[in-house]
């Protein structure tokens, strides 16, 4: 067993080597790996899907283009281009749920990537193998979608041929793009050989959350106005709309932080049952975690109150107009632009929720061990199972307030602006509506929840 | 080690003279003190006194005679009796060492407890490595190794027992001086 | 730069920790230690728990850095070495078996004994040769398609035994490599630990709390409050005639 020592000098890592073993790990992955990261390639196939159609649509020139989808919606280069910032937009809830994806089994990974520092790897190669994993699912995803959109622009006979080129390079650089996230999601991670990553838990919530928000409401609000600005021309500033959106969207998410960890304070000294004293403890331990998950669904429900409002406005002004003839073109050239707004309103929903299912999913996968050993010590299922529920449904109250009382002053602004009536009911349902969504998206948990308080669960490691 | 009992199962094999009951047991047990023949002797003519063995007859390979013996029925019975009787566990063992460290705080600064500890865990741990050595020495059968292994664990329970009682000298020497 | 650490002239120590102090928040894990490592001697670090036993294998094997005092071998100093050469030394001329947890659940165990090699370039049907002759020799060949979850605790500890000593390290950094097994499987894994050292002339620290264990080393340091304790007995002339 004598080595070579200058041969194996010669032999220096190489991007081979480690894409080899990135390959490797992803096909001797377990159940719940493979879990991830067919969450991540569906993530990625959305965000190549949303961009391939929005490169699609911005190829078109033109003003008399034929598309047989969207109502006659998509043959008008000013409506079109709201389409294609309202595909775009939709990228922003995907980039949550890769995020959320990205947490699915971070403590096995993180284990994994420490037992490679252990093993002699470097911490950039650590890095690249990490981002060639992630890379590697992105890129299944992202062919799929290319694959799915190729067939459909074909049997519509797209007429930019050219474009092709664009698209492809798109599907590429979607993974390259998830790589590159998954680096940056790692830089603390893989400092440590021991896998003991002593990472400060609490406090870098509000700073950087209002960071992050900021730009993408501005985009949000601006983007709603100009999709609709193809049917009237709305004199309220966009501006002012889009701040009243972003103070109120941060706003919630901070009031969902900071009242999970007051509540979790004020609970946990006066809980009389316990399901809400584990919850209250365990919101208190880590406030922050519960505001990042849940900041995708407060931005949606401001936006979907807001949203709900002036739909409320626009069609009452709109049959106004009809009853009156004067409407330049037919109703459901306006109403489809109204309703595609609120489709993608409502994806962004179904997107913040799945992430909601798969945070709390894993939240319970994670703890499957302090769970069943809970359960095995004579802790009633019922009892963990509300407190589940609790641990979503506390924060999410008070902040669920914030962000309709911001949503309702967006649409009474415009209300008052065009001289409208105020509507009342509707946007009020929203929060409701989202709320018990929310509650049905984390109670999706409970099946894996009976199963992980099985006292087998006690040997896994 | 009941030796009467040890050269009755020795003889359940067949017949068999002294020196080789002796060569026999020193194999087998190799990590027991060696045992002397005329204590193989004394002990073979008690067996034949109680009637667990008989003289067989006498032999000579062209040296001295040798006096062959064998196991009795009632030695047969005696042996099943005793291998399947539980050997009483040890409650009251006499422990030189702890004499040795009770002694050293009644006189008082004359010696150091804890040094007396402390040298005695090294020999101890010098002895441990020795059997470990031996156990783990080229071409060694097991016989060798279970009777290492338990003079070892033996070894070790000495050692852990002088740990804690070094970490809970100063109680000790409080109590030990007060009475 | 490999091959220069490596030669250590006669009589030197492979491996000198000087004054190693080092904290966790407010608790000092190591006061001062200091120790010499010889080249082929298995030297055993036995001490309670909390005293500073797995801190101090973590500075000696370069995986932590001390915030004071030294470690130095053959030329470089390992408390400052960048984190890149750190890695290739882990992956070069260290090996570390740890309780539990080193061995990847994803892969395959013959690709887990393979992995530093993998990870410093070999190409990998050669890594698999030399990962295959140390299974066979730890009489866990038959497993080598498994991963490690569908293996007996004394098996993985084989197989990490295995993926230390694969690269030919000159130290083998083990810490408490029994400590999840019962005595029979313990004794296997230190046999097999023992054999192989004074066979290939390897190094090993080894840290215990089990005088057992502890019994397989050529010498001790005992670690009491984060510093050595001076043993009452001379270290032996570390000799391997055996």
């Amino acid at each position: 067993m004598t080595t070579d020592v200058a041969a194996r000098a010669s032999t220096r890592p190489s991007v081979r080597t480690d894409t080899r073993l990135a390959w490797t790990l992803v096909t001797g992955s377990d159940r719940r790996e493979r879990w991830r990261l067919a969450l991540t390639a569906f993530g990625a196939a959305l965000a190549t899907g949303f961009c391939l159609g929005a490169a699609a649509l911005a190829a078109l020139t033109g003003h008399q283009v034929s598309v047989p989808y969207g109502n006659g919606l998509l043959d008008q280069p000013g409506t079109r281009q709201g389409v294609v910032v309202a595909l775009l937009l939709l990228l922003a809830p995907v980039a949550g749920l890769l995020g959320q994806c990205a947490r699915v089994g971070a403590v096995h990974r993180d284990r994994r990537l420490a037992a490679l520092r252990l093993a002699g790897a470097g911490p950039r190669q650590v890095r690249r193998i990490a981002a060639l994993e992630s890379g590697l699912a992105c890129l299944a995803g992202s062919v799929l979608a290319l694959i799915a959109f190729g067939a459909m622009l074909a049997t519509t006979g797209y007429p930019v041929p050219l474009a092709w080129a664009g698209f492809v390079a798109l599907a590429l650089a979607v993974p390259a793009a998830g790589a590159g996230v998954s680096v940056f999601a790692l830089r603390h991670v893989v400092a440590s050989p021991l896998g003991q990553v002593r990472r400060v838990t609490a406090d870098h919530g509000p700073g950087f959350l209002v960071g992050l928000i900021v730009p993408v409401l501005l985009v949000v609000a601006d983007s709603a106005l100009l999709a609709l600005r193809g049917t009237r021309d709305i004199a309220a500033a966009p501006l002012l709309v889009g701040a009243v959106v972003v103070v109120t969207g941060a706003g919630s998410v901070w009031v969902a932080g900071a009242s999970s960890r007051l509540m979790g304070a004020r609970l946990a000294g006066r809980a009389t049952g316990p399901a809400v004293l584990i919850a209250a403890h365990r919101l208190r331990q880590d406030a922050w975690a519960a505001a990042r998950t849940h900041a995708a669904l407060l931005l949606v429900t401001v936006v979907g109150v807001a949203f709900v409002g002036i739909r409320e406005v626009l069609l009452d002004e709109l049959h106004r107009s009809q009853r009156e003839g004067h409407m330049g073109m037919d109703i459901s050239y306006y109403t489809f632009g109204i309703d595609l707004v609120g489709g993608a309103v409502l994806v962004a929903l179904a997107i913040s929720l799945f992430s909601l299912a798969v945070g709390t999913a894993e939240s319970v996968a994670t703890r499957r061990r302090s769970l069943a050993a809970q359960a095995a010590s004579g802790v009633p299922y019922g009892v963990l199972a509300r407190t589940l529920l609790l641990e979503t449904a506390l924060p999410l109250a008070p902040a669920f307030v914030l962000a309709t009382l911001g949503g309702t002053a967006v649409h009474l602004a415009y209300a008052s602006a065009v001289g409208a009536a105020v509507p009342v009911v509707m946007p009020l349902l929203v929060p409701p509506a989202v709320y018990a969504a929310c509650l049905a998206a984390t109670a999706t948990s409970l099946p894996l929840l009976r199963r992980s308080v099985h006292p087998s669960e006690l040997r896994a490691g | 080690m009941s030796t009467r009992h040890v050269l009755l199962g020795l003889l359940a094999g067949g017949p068999s003279h002294g020196y080789d009951l002796k060569r026999r047991y020193d194999d087998r047990f190799p990590q027991a003190r060696p045992l002397a023949y005329a204590q193989v002797y004394t002990t073979l003519q008690r067996l034949v006194r109680d009637g667990l063995a008989d003289v067989e007859g006498t032999e000579s390979d062209g040296g001295p005679e040798r006096t062959l013996y064998r196991s009795t029925a009632e030695g047969a019975s005696e042996l099943i009796r005793w291998a399947g009787e539980i050997t009483p566990p040890a409650p009251f063992v006499t422990n030189e060492i702890f004499a040795k460290v009770v002694v050293s705080i009644l006189v008082d600064d004359a010696v150091d407890p804890a040094a007396v500890l402390r040298e005695q865990r090294a020999a101890h741990m010098a002895r441990m490595r020795e059997l470990t050595a031996v156990k783990t020495g080229p071409g060694v059968d097991l016989t060798t190794v279970l009777s290492a292994d338990y003079a070892l664990a033996h070894l070790d329970a000495d050692l852990r027992w002088m740990n804690t009682t070094a970490a809970r000298l100063s109680t000790l020497t409080a109590e030990v001086t007060a009475a | 730069m490999s091959t220069q650490a490596r030669e250590v002239p006669a009589g030197a120590p492979l491996l000198a920790a000087r004054g190693l102090v080092k904290s966790y928040g407010r608790t000092e894990a190591l006061r001062g230690a200091a120790l010499d490592l010889y080249a082929g001697e298995i030297l055993a670090v036995s001490g309670a728990s909390g005293s500073g036993k797995s801190t101090l294998l973590h500075c000696l094997s370069g995986i932590v850095r001390p915030d004071a005092g030294s470690v130095s071998y053959g030329r470089e100093q390992l408390d400052r070495l960048p984190e890149e050469r750190l890695s290739e030394l882990r992956r070069t001329e260290f090996g570390v078996v740890f309780q539990f947890g080193q061995l990847i659940p994803e892969l395959p165990v013959i690709d887990n004994v393979a992995l530093p090699l993998l990870l410093a370039g070999v190409p990998r049907a050669e890594a698999h040769v030399r990962a295959d002759a140390w299974l066979e020799r730890f009489g866990v060949r038959g497993q080598r398609e498994l991963r490690p979850g569908e293996m007996s605790g004394g098996q993985v500890q084989r197989a990490a035994l295995a993926r230390a000593l694969v690269t030919d390290p000159r130290i083998v950094f083990a810490d408490e490599p029994t400590g999840a097994l019962d005595s029979l499987g313990g004794e296997q894994v230190m046999t097999a630990l023992a054999h192989t050292a004074r066979e290939t002339h390897t190094a090993v620290v080894l840290i215990t709390h089990d005088a057992q264990v502890a019994a397989y080393a050529d010498r001790e340091v005992r670690l009491h409050d984060g510093a050595v304790q001076e043993s009452p007995m001379l270290p032996q002339a570390v000799s391997h005639d055996h």
